[in-house]
C-alpha cells in the first residue's frame, strides 16, 4: 500500500491543488477553480481545460471520484458534477503534505545553520 | 462576443469521451471566467485561457489514442493476412522512397556538410583561368571569397612506412589555399589550408575524414606525417570534418592538394597553368557577399568577364548577345543548372510520390475492403452510441499503426539497400561512391512519411466505412452486401489507379534503364578487348619542347615497325569521351551562315582507321595536317572532320567536304565526314574533330598524349607499344594504361549502380501492386462468399464462378493499363522537353518494343495472377458452409 502511494509522489502542482481543495469536502469544478484562486491569492489559476484534464487524470488514477451526495438544495447547482477524495486520494494527499512539510523543515534547519 | 465563440468552438474540438464527461462544465466555467476576466483585465487577460485550451487539446487526444493503439494492435494480430499486406506494402514503399531520398534527392538538395557558407556558394558553369579567378577575387562587394578548384583529380599516394608497396589511387581536388575559408569549414584536426600556404613549392595537404579513417586507421598522430603524392613528399596538415568530401562534384575527394604544390607532384599544374591567361583549368568557387543575390552576381560577373575578355588580345572578339557567365548554386553535392533544377527535382519528386502513392493505395483499398467487411461490427458500435468520429479515429489508428510498423520495415529495407550500395565492388580505379550514409534526416523523413501516409490514406476509407445505414446493416449481416454495382466506387477507382500508377512507374523506370543500357553497350567495329590505351607526357619527364616535338614525329614510324601493333593513333584524350559539351563551341557555316554547336576532340593521323570507323566522305587526318595547323595563326584554314550529326546540322543534306566553317577564333575547312559515334555514356553529340597540333606535342594536355593501339590482343599491342617506347627512351613514364573495355567499364561504373536502383524501383512497384491487387480481390471474394455459395448450390459450374471473379478484375486492369500508358508517355515527354540528358535516354527507351509490350503484359499477367488465386479459392467454397454462415 505504501508503495502504491509513493508511486504518486511527488504530485504535480495542479493535482495537489485540486486534492487540497477537495480535502474539505465535495466540490464542483468551478468551485475548485475559485478555491485555488482564493487560497493562492490569485497567483494560481487553473484554466478550464487544464482543470478538467487534471480531474480526468485523477479520476483515472482513482484518487478522486464523482460524488453522489449533493450539498444543501439551496446551494446545489443541479447541472454540475461534484467530486470528492477517495480513501486512496486522501492518503496520497497526506503523504504529499508530509513530504512538503519535511522539505519546509529542512529549509528552516538550513536557515538556522547559515546566519544571514 | 468573439472570444466566447472562439472558446466554444475550441472546446468542441476536444475528444468525444472527454466532452461527454466534462464538456458542459468546461463550457460553463469558461464562459463565467470570460465575463469576469474581460471586466477586470480586458482581452489580453483572456489569452492564457485560449492558450490553455489549445495546449491541452493534443494532450487529450494523445490520451485517447493511448487506448486506440493497443486496440488497433489486437485487431491487426487477429487478421494477420491483412496486416501482412499492409506492412509489406508500406515497408516497400517507404523503403524505396527513403532510399531515393537519401541518395539522389540529398545529393541534389542537401547542403554541403560542415560548410558554413553553403547557402551563399556559387560557381560559374564553365571553367575559367587562374588569372580570371584573381580578377574575380578583387570584386569585394560581390564576393567574400573566390577559390580555384580542380575536381576529380587522381593522385598516386604512398603512405609513409609503407613505402615500396603499391601506391594507392586516390581521388582528390587541387584547391587554392583559400578554399576552406571560402567554404567556411573548420578543421576536425590540425588546420586547414590558409593564405599562409601561399609559398610556392611547399606541399601541405588536407585529407578527408574518410581518408583518415580508412587509410590511416584514424591515427591520432596523422597531423605532420609525410606521405608521397605522385612520388613527391607532402605533409598532412589537417583532417577535414566528417562527411565533407569536397565541393563542386558528387564524386568524393579524399585529399586536398594546394595550387602552390610543385608541378612535379601535380602535373595538372604544369605548363605554367597558373600564368597562362587562357588556360581555363579551374572551377571558381565563389562565396557571395551578404545581400548579393545570385542574379545580381551573374549580371555583374558577366560584365566583368566581357571587360576582361576585351583586354585580352588572345580572347575571342566580343560577340553580340549571349551570356558569358551563368552561375550555379554550389551549396549542394550535385550541381544542376538553375534552369533545369525544377525539372530534375520534379522528376525525382514524382518518382518518390508514385512509389508512395501505390503503397498508400494498397493500404487504402485494404482499409476500404476491411471497412465493408466490418459493417456489422461498426453498425453495432454506432447503434450503442459510439460517435462516428470515434470509429473513424479507431480505424485511422489502425492505419497509422500499420504504416508505422511498415515504416520501420521500410527503414530496414533502406538500410539494407544502402549497405548493398556501399559494399558494391567498383572496378579498380573508379572514384568511390559518395557517402550517403543514413542519418537522422533520413530517419525523420521515413517517420514523417509513414505517419502522414498512415493518416492521409485511412481517413477516406474510414469515413466511407462508417457511412452506414445502421438498420439495414444490422439486418443484412456482416458479409452479404446488396448495394448496386457502382462503376466509380471508391474501391474501383483505387484499384484502377493502382494499376495505372504501377504501370507508369514500371514504364518510366524501364525507359531509363533500357535507354541507359542500350547506350551502355558501346558499339565498335572491332573487338574492344584488342585495344589498349596508354598515355605519355615527355615534357613532364623533362623533355625540352624541341625534343618532345621530334619524339612525337618519330613515334608513328616506330609503331608502324612493330609487329604486334596492327593499327594505332595518337589523340589528346581516350576515344569515346563523354565530357565535352557541344553547346560550348559554336561553328558557323561560311556560305549559309547557319550556326550550330559541336563538341571538340583532338585526334591524330589515322585515328578513324584505328577505331575502324569508315569515312562517309572525304579523307581523314594525315601526319601533314598535324604540321600545317600549328597555332592556326597565319594559316588559311584548319582542317576539320565533322561527324554526321554536325554535318547535317551545318550543311543539311548537301555535301560538307570542302566547305568552310568558322568560329570566333579560326577558320576551318571540312576535309571529311565520319559516322556519329556514341560516347561511353551512350550519348550522341555533334562533333568536330580537330587534328593534333605541334603545340599539343610541345605542351601535352594534362592527361598526356594518349596512344591508341590495337593488336591481336590488348596485351600484344601493349607489348608492342612499350617496346617501341623503350627503344626511343627507356626512362619515359607510361601512365593510364588500360584496355578499352576497362576504360569504358570505368566510366560507366556509377551509371550501373544508378540503373540498378531504377530497375529495383520498377520491380518493387510491380510487386507492390500485385500484393495490393491480390489483397483486394481476396476481400472481394470473402465478401461474396454467400453469393458464390448460392450460385454453386444452384448448379453454377466452377469455371463460371472463376469467370465472375476474374471479369471484374480484368476490366479494372484494362482501364488502368491504358491510363498508365498515357501517364508514362506524358512524364517521359515532359522530362525530355526540359533536359537534354533525359531526352536522349527516353528517345531510346520509348522506342523499345520489348518494354512497350512487355511491361503491360507483365503487369497484366501479374495482376491476373493476383486475381486468379483468390478466384480459385472462391471455387473451393463449400456451398453448404457458405449458406449456413450467419
Amino acid at each position: 500500500m505504501t508503495n502504491r502511494i509513493e508511486s504518486y509522489l511527488p504530485l504535480k502542482p495542479q493535482s495537489f491543488h485540486i486534492l487540497l481543495s477537495l480535502a474539505a469536502g465535495e466540490q464542483h469544478g468551478y468551485g475548485i477553480m475559485q478555491d485555488v484562486l482564493e487560497r493562492t491569492t490569485g497567483k494560481v489559476r487553473l484554466w478550464p481545460a487544464t482543470l478538467y484534464g487534471t480531474i480526468r487524470r485523477l479520476m483515472e488514477a482513482e484518487l478522486i471520484e464523482e460524488s453522489p451526495r449533493r450539498p444543501a438544495p439551496e446551494l446545489d447547482d443541479a447541472r454540475r458534477r461534484y467530486y470528492r477524495l477517495t480513501p486512496l486520494g486522501r492518503r496520497v494527499l497526506d503523504a504529499e503534505c508530509a513530504r512538503l512539510q519535511a522539505l519546509v523543515d529542512a529549509i528552516h534547519t538550513k536557515r538556522r545553520m547559515v546566519p544571514e | 462576443m468573439t472570444i466566447a465563440r472562439l472558446y466554444r468552438s475550441l472546446a468542441k474540438a476536444f475528444p468525444h469521451e472527454f466532452k461527454l464527461a466534462y464538456g458542459d462544465d468546461m463550457l460553463r466555467d469558461g464562459e463565467a471566467s470570460i465575463a469576469r476576466i474581460a471586466q477586470r483585465r480586458g482581452f489580453a487577460g483572456l489569452l492564457p485561457l485560449l492558450a490553455d485550451l489549445v495546449l491541452r487539446l493534443p494532450i487529450e487526444y494523445l490520451n485517447e489514442m493511448r487506448h486506440d493503439i493497443p486496440y488497433a494492435f489486437r485487431t491487426l494480430v487477429k487478421s494477420p493476412g491483412y496486416a501482412a499486406v499492409g506492412i509489406v506494402s508500406m515497408g516497400l514503399g517507404i523503403g524505396l522512397t527513403t532510399n531515393l531520398y537519401s541518395t539522389a534527392w540529398s545529393l541534389l538538395t542537401r547542403q554541403l556538410p560542415a560548410a558554413q557558407h553553403a547557402s551563399r556558394l556559387v560557381t560559374p558553369e564553365k571553367p575559367v583561368s587562374w588569372y580570371y579567378i584573381q580578377q574575380y577575387r578583387a570584386e569585394k562587394n560581390l564576393f567574400t571569397g573566390v577559390a580555384a578548384v580542380q575536381t576529380s583529380v587522381q593522385f598516386n599516394v604512398e603512405l609513409d612506412g609503407a613505402r615500396g608497396t603499391k601506391p594507392q589511387r586516390v581521388f582528390g581536388q587541387i584547391v587554392s589555399p583559400d578554399y576552406f575559408s571560402v567554404l567556411g569549414i573548420a578543421p576536425e584536426r590540425g588546420r586547414m589550408l590558409s593564405a599562409d600556404d601561399q609559398k610556392p613549392g611547399e606541399a601541405p595537404v588536407v585529407i578527408s575524414n574518410r581518408f583518415w579513417r580508412s587509410r590511416l586507421h584514424a591515427d591520432p598522430d596523422a597531423i605532420g606525417q609525410t606521405i608521397q603524392i605522385n612520388g613527391q613528399n607532402a605533409t598532412i596538415i589537417g583532417v577535414a570534418p566528417p562527411r565533407f568530401d569536397g565541393a563542386l562534384s558528387p564524386a568524393p575527394a579524399e585529399i586536398f592538394v594546394p595550387t602552390t604544390a610543385p608541378p612535379a607532384m601535380v602535373p595538372e599544374l604544369g605548363n605554367n597553368v597558373l600564368q597562362q591567361r587562357n588556360a581555363k583549368a579551374f572551377a571558381a568557387l565563389m562565396c557571395l557577399a551578404p545581400g548579393v543575390t545570385i542574379d545580381q552576381a551573374e549580371a555583374a560577373l558577366d560584365g566583368i568577364t566581357r571587360r576582361l575578355d576585351k583586354l585580352d588580345p588572345m580572347a575571342p572578339p566580343e560577340t553580340a548577345g549571349g551570356k558569358r557567365v551563368s552561375l550555379l548554386a554550389a551549396g549542394t553535392r550535385a550541381l544542376i543548372p538553375r534552369k533545369v533544377k525544377p525539372a530534375i527535382l520534379g522528376f525525382y519528386f514524382v518518382l518518390m510520390a508514385a512509389v508512395m502513392a501505390i503503397a498508400c493505395l494498397n493500404l487504402a483499398t485494404m482499409l476500404l475492403a476491411r471497412g465493408a467487411n466490418r459493417r456489422r461490427e461498426l453498425a453495432i458500435r454506432l447503434g450503442v452510441g459510439a460517435s462516428r468520429f470515434r470509429l473513424v479515429r479507431q480505424m485511422v489508428s489502425e492505419g497509422i499503426l500499420l504504416s508505422l510498423v511498415g515504416g520501420a520495415a521500410g527503414f530496414a529495407l533502406a538500410y539494407a539497400l544502402w549497405a548493398l550500395y556501399a559494399h558494391t565492388q567498383l572496378p579498380a580505379g573508379a572514384p568511390p561512391n559518395p557517402d550517403n550514409s543514413l542519418d537522422w534526416h533520413v530517419v525523420a523523413f521515413a517517420f514523417v512519411l509513414a505517419l502522414l501516409s498512415g493518416i492521409g490514406f485511412s481517413v477516406l476509407p474510414a469515413f466511407s466505412a462508417t457511412k452506414t445505414d445502421i438498420a439495414t446493416a444490422l439486418k443484412e449481416g456482416a458479409v452479404l452486401r446488396l448495394s448496386g454495382h457502382r462503376c466509380f466506387g471508391l474501391r474501383n477507382v483505387a484499384m484502377g489507379a493502382q494499376v495505372a500508377g504501377s504501370l507508369m512507374l514500371l514504364l518510366v523506370t524501364g525507359f531509363l534503364v533500357l535507354g541507359f543500357m542500350r547506350g551502355q553497350s558501346l558499339h565498335t567495329n572491332f573487338n574492344q578487348k584488342t585495344m589498349v590505351l596508354l598515355a605519355v607526357d615527355p615534357v613532364r619527364d623533362g623533355y625540352t619542347a624541341e625534343k618532345s616535338r621530334s619524339f612525337f614525329e618519330q613515334l608513328p614510324e616506330r609503331l608502324r615497325q612493330s609487329t604486334e601493333v596492327r593499327s594505332f593513333a595518337l589523340a589528346a584524350q581516350p576515344p569515346f569521351p563523354s565530357t565535352d559539351d557541344e553547346d560550348d563551341h559554336q561553328l558557323t557555316a561560311e556560305a549559309s551562315h547557319i550556326q550550330s554547336g559541336a563538341a571538340r576532340q583532338k585526334v591524330g593521323a589515322g585515328y578513324f582507321s584505328a577505331i575502324s570507323e569508315p569515312m562517309l566522305a572525304g579523307r581523314e587526318f594525315q601526319q601533314r595536317d598535324e604540321r600545317i595547323a600549328t597555332d592556326g595563326s597565319g594559316m588559311a584554314a584548319i582542317p576539320v572532320i565533322l561527324n554526321e550529326k554536325a554535318a547535317r546540322a551545318l550543311f543539311g543534306g548537301g555535301s560538307a567536304v570542302g566547305k568552310r566553317l568558322r568560329d570566333d577564333q579560326h577558320e576551318y575547312e571540312v576535309i571529311g565526314v565520319v559516322p556519329t559515334l556514341k560516347d561511353a555514356m551512350g550519348m550522341t553529340q555533334a562533333y568536330a574533330y580537330l587534328p593534333l597540333t605541334q603545340r599539343d606535342f610541345v605542351q601535352p594536355p594534362p592527361g598526356g598524349i594518349t596512344i591508341i593501339a590495337r593488336g591481336h590482343s590488348a596485351a600484344d599491342a601493349l607489348v608492342g607499344v612499350r617496346a617501341a617506347l623503350t627503344a626511343m627512351d627507356p626512362n619515359l613514364t607510361v601512365f593510364n594504361v588500360e584496355t578499352l573495355s576497362e576504360y569504358v567499364e570505368l566510366t560507366r561504373a556509377h551509371l550501373r549502380t544508378v540503373l540498378r536502383i531504377y530497375g529495383g524501383i520498377g520491380l518493387f512497384g510491380l510487386i507492390l501492386s500485385a500484393v495490393g491487387l491480390a489483397g483486394i480481390t481476396g476481400y472481394a471474394v470473402a465478401q461474396r462468399t454467400k453469393e458464390i455459395g448460392i450460385r454453386m448450390a444452384l448448379g453454377a459450374p466452377k469455371t463460371q464462378v472463376l469467370g465472375l471473379v476474374l471479369r471484374e478484375g480484368l476490366a479494372l486492369i484494362a482501364a488502368g493499363t491504358v491510363i498508365g500508358f498515357l501517364g508514362a508517355f506524358t512524364v517521359a515527354k515532359m522530362v525530355s522537353a526540359i533536359t537534354k540528358e533525359f531526352a536522349d535516354v527516353f528517345q531510346i527507351g520509348t522506342n523499345d518494343p520489348r518494354l512497350l509490350l512487355g511491361a503491360p503484359l507483365l503487369l497484366a499477367g501479374l495482376a491476373l495472377l493476383a486475381c486468379y488465386i483468390p478466384a480459385l479459392r472462391a471455387t473451393k467454397i463449400d456451398p453448404l458452409a457458405a449458406l449456413r454462415q450467419d
